[in-house]
């Protein structure tokens, strides 16, 4: 216990990857807690992965530094790597090796992997480990490298964008056993381009943009600054209570057509549905926003144009 | 195989490599014929006949030059015909490299989707192999023209046009046949299968010089309407018909590729297995090999190592074979009798399938390495090193088990290739020398960690470049001992060349001081690639 209070999970000061031309990753400072689940938000090009690179000691830091469980990331890239379970933003090519070879194979390299606990992940994603690489749909493939990050029982999961390619289903099935593994006593932590995703999971949620850190929020923080389209229809005949939403809390940008009206809701949705509460409401859809529009409710800023990707 | 294919596919890179590689060698050996041949004609006589002997080990290989006395004949011999060899080599992996690498890689899926038809798709990369070998024989005719110019003399530029075209021609036909095969292979299989067809087609013309049985077979041979010109040398000849067979052959092979590939699945090969019935599973396989370092890895390679080992033992097979008839037309010049007794004494056999046999050995094993290499490159690029390095491996654990798979593997294809050379021979009544046989075919090991050293520091400095850089590496290698006799290279450059320092190990034994300089290259090689990996970004 001592000793999750003393080393943090991650810890980076003043990380920098240097692209040129303003790209990569600047003056990182992040701290993730042991049994901690961390979101890692951003949009495309905003230095996810890159993050992810330099703390599994793939690409040098241009300054700064990173350290896992108090290890250097640099120097001791391969103690960091053996507590350390990896999935990578894509899942290279493994051509004709079958799926069960694949995990012999990254197993076999690692060694000491519980090939019970293996087979408990395959069957619970209903992964056929039976079929070769190339056979596999982009679904398995992700769900493959989801086995290969979690078949070791590590103590820190790094994943890039681990729900890319899933569907809902295994989406569910996948958070379900983040929550167990972090139940088990794991860190967690995933980068996400989707706000909902991490909030299902996340504790807290750091939101990196254009190659900075510009917010760490705690759940409870994340609900209250976030936002959402609302589309509100009326019953035929029902009067629009356009004059008290205009006036209820949070509620922005109202615009009525007909019997539809349109809004964005800013934190919680109380006083919204206060305001329409005793009003017959046939059709209602709440829709999140992109991470850029987010940005813009958020900061304020022009929305940039088209961003690297 | 797929990898070499990605490597070697490069396009304008290609292009470029090839004219320049087609340029050197014509020009080198163009400018080295009046180096070496005098400049009397009594000189260049008995220059003609010592070619002559030459060409008649070679006959395996490659047709018996006309008029070697002169520069014409001399360049045909020494710098078109291993060109042509080299064109077809280039050929299959662009054909290959389009058919199936870029099919991979979703290349071609993204070209269809733009509306292009699959018939436009494939007419309009066979145009563009077409343009690029047609550029590269023009360097390598320039090559020749220019060496002429260096010794003073003029050449008739009818035959260089001619001879340019033969060899365009050739690489054509050997690029469409390529892809028609692939249509029809499986994604693994088909550069294995596209190469074994061209390997055949070749070797059914060339040793059908020496095996009369073959002669009724060579008009399947592209190669054969090859061979059929030889228009460089002074009276020599155009066969113009042969010419436009080569022409039909790769207008008829374009045609098949295209139909093939319009009746088949993307991604899947037109001629398909029943596939076996599938049972799900969601267990690890318990096979003990993967988690040994180097068996893994050898594992995985097991198909590509078992057709080396074939490859290679049939080779063999062939080369103790033709070695009498070798030995017999050798035997049947009267004038060279006096010149191969005093440089072989009783060794003649042995002699002469040494000298073949260890040549093309040494050739294979450069391109063994080269394929691991290309291996090594594709698994950088494709985001598999990112993987293998999540594992808790050190990067000079990465390298030093590659090069001990690679090692491991050589040591396989030399063992099977030497055994069989040997009990072949036996059986002729050849008897070689079996420890020096021993010690000659594992000298190959070391030879091929020479060419996997320098291949490993460029794949560690730059994979998209490394096998490029490295095919021109071999090639440097190769004319450095090809070349260094001729221009009298100082000792330390020929002793950099593998090819130099392997020597001829079966008829002189293997020369110590040229093992360990052969050790001290491969070593210098993964040493500084250990280094240079460690300072690389990794999947970025
Ligand atoms: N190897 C590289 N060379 C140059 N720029 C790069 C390289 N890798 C990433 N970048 C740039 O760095 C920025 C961040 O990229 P990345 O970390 O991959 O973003 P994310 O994962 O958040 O989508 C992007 O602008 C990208 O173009
Ligand atoms: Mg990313």
């Amino acid at each position: 216990m001592l000793r999750e209070m003393a080393v943090a999970a991650i810890s980076t000061s003043q990380l920098t990857k240097d692209y040129g031309a303003g790209r990569g990753l600047f003056d990182l400072g992040l701290h993730v807690s042991q049994q901690e689940v961390f979101g890692y938000l951003g949009p495309n090009g905003s230095g996810k992965t890159t993050t992810i690179r330099l703390l599994m000691g793939m690409i040098r830091p241009t300054n700064g530094s990173a350290h896992v469980f108090g290890l250097d990331c640099v120097r001791d890239a391969m103690e960091v790597k053996r507590k350390v379970g990896y999935l990578p933003g894509d899942i290279p090519q493994f051509g004709s090796l079958r799926g069960d070879e694949v995990v012999a194979y990254l197993g076999g390299m690692r060694g000491g992997v519980d090939r019970r606990h293996v087979r408990a992940i395959a069957e619970r994603f209903d992964l056929d480990l039976n079929r070769r690489f190339r056979e596999y749909s982009s679904g398995n493939k992700q769900k493959l490298g989801i086995l290969l990050a979690f078949m070791h029982r590590p103590e820190l999961l790094i994943l890039d964008e681990p729900t890319s390619g899933l569907d809902p289903l295994n989406q569910q099935e996948f958070y379900e056993l983040l929550r167990e593994t972090r139940a088990g006593g794991a860190t967690i932590f995933l980068s996400s381009h989707v706000l909902s995703e991490v909030e299902h999971v996340c504790d807290r949620v750091g939101i990196l943009r254009r190659g900075r850190l510009v917010k760490v929020a705690e759940l409870g923080e994340l609900t209250r600054i976030r936002v959402h389209h609302v589309e509100v229809e009326f019953a035929p005949g029902e009067e629009v209570p356009a004059e008290r939403l205009r006036a209820a809390e949070g509620v922005e940008d109202l615009s009525v057509e007909g019997q539809r009206l349109r809004c964005t809701v800013h934190g919680n949705f109380d006083a919204l549905l206060e305001a329409i509460s005793g009003s017959r409401v046939i059709d209602l859809v709440s829709t999140e926003p992109s991470l850029e529009e987010f940005f813009l409710s958020f900061f304020g800023e022009p929305k940039p144009k088209a961003l690297p990707s | 195989m797929i990898g070499i294919v990605f490597g070697l596919r490069l396009g304008r890179w290609g292009v470029v490599g090839f004219s320049l590689a087609g340029l050197l060698l014509v020009f080198a050996q163009t400018a080295g014929f009046y180096q070496v041949a005098g400049t009397t004609p009594g000189a260049r006589a008995a220059f003609g006949s010592a070619m002559a002997t030459l060409a008649a080990q070679l006959v395996a290989l490659f047709p018996p030059p006309l008029r070697p006395d002169t520069a014409g004949g001399y360049a045909e011999f020494r710098g078109f015909h291993p060109l042509a060899v080299l064109f077809a080599v280039w050929a299959l992996a662009s054909a290959t490299g389009f058919a199936r690498g870029d099919e991979e890689r979703g290349v071609v899926e993204a070209a269809l989707a733009t509306g292009t038809s699959r018939i436009a798709l494939i007419a309009s990369r066979t145009v563009g192999f077409a343009l690029a070998v047609t550029v590269a024989s023009a360097a390598a005719a320039a090559g020749f023209l220019i060496g002429v110019a260096s010794g003073h003399e003029t050449a008739a530029v009818q035959g260089v046009v001619e001879e340019a075209a033969l060899l365009a021609v050739i690489g054509v036909a050997c690029y469409t046949l390529s892809l028609f095969v692939a249509q029809m292979a499986g994604p693994r299989l088909a550069t294995a299968a596209a190469g074994t067809l061209l390997l055949a087609l070749f070797l059914d013309n060339s040793l059908s010089r020496a095996m009369s049985s073959l002669t009724a077979w060579r008009w399947l041979s592209p190669f054969r309407y090859y061979d059929l010109s030889q228009p460089l040398p002074p009276g020599g000849h155009f066969d113009a018909r042969a010419f436009l067979v080569l022409i039909g052959i790769s207008v008829l092979a374009t045609a098949a590729a295209a139909a093939a590939f319009m009746r088949r699945d993307l991604g899947a090969s037109l001629i398909r297995l029943p596939s076996i019935p599938h049972r799900p599973s969601y267990d690890v396989t318990a096979a003990p090999w993967w988690g040994v370092a180097v068996a893994r890895g050898l594992y995985e390679r097991r198909l590509g190592l078992l057709a080396w080992s074939a490859g290679m033992a049939v080779m063999a097979l062939s080369f103790v074979a033709l070695t009498k008839t070798i030995v017999q037309v050798l035997l049947s010049i009267p004038s060279l009798l006096p010149y191969l007794s005093i440089f072989v004494h009783q060794q003649l056999y042995p002699a002469v399938l040494g000298y073949t046999w260890f040549n093309v050995a040494e050739l294979m094993f450069a391109a063994f390495a080269i394929t691991y290499v290309a291996r090594w490159s594709a698994e950088d690029s494709d985001g598999r090193l990112e993987i293998f390095l999540s594992q808790p491996l050190s990067r000079a654990g990465i390298v030093l088990e590659r090069m001990a798979v690679l090692a491991a593997g050589a040591v396989l294809i030399a063992a099977v290739s030497g055994a069989v050379l040997f009990y072949a021979s036996h059986q002729q009544g050849i008897d070689l020398n079996a420890q020096r046989l021993t010690a000659a075919s594992l000298m190959l090991v070391p030879f091929a960690l020479v060419f996997a050293g320098a291949g490993s520091l460029l794949a560690a400095w730059n994979p998209r470049a490394a096998v490029g850089l490295l095919g021109a590496f071999a090639f440097a290698s190769y004319l450095d001992t090809e070349l260094g006799t001729i221009y009298k290279f100082p000792v330390w450059l020929l002793d950099l060349s593998a090819f130099k320092l392997f020597g001829a190990p079966l008829l002189n034994g293997v020369n110590g001081r040229n093992l360990a300089l052969m050790l001290l290259l491969a070593l210098a090689g993964i040493g500084s690639s250990i280094l240079a990996i460690q300072r690389r970004d990794v999947g970025a």
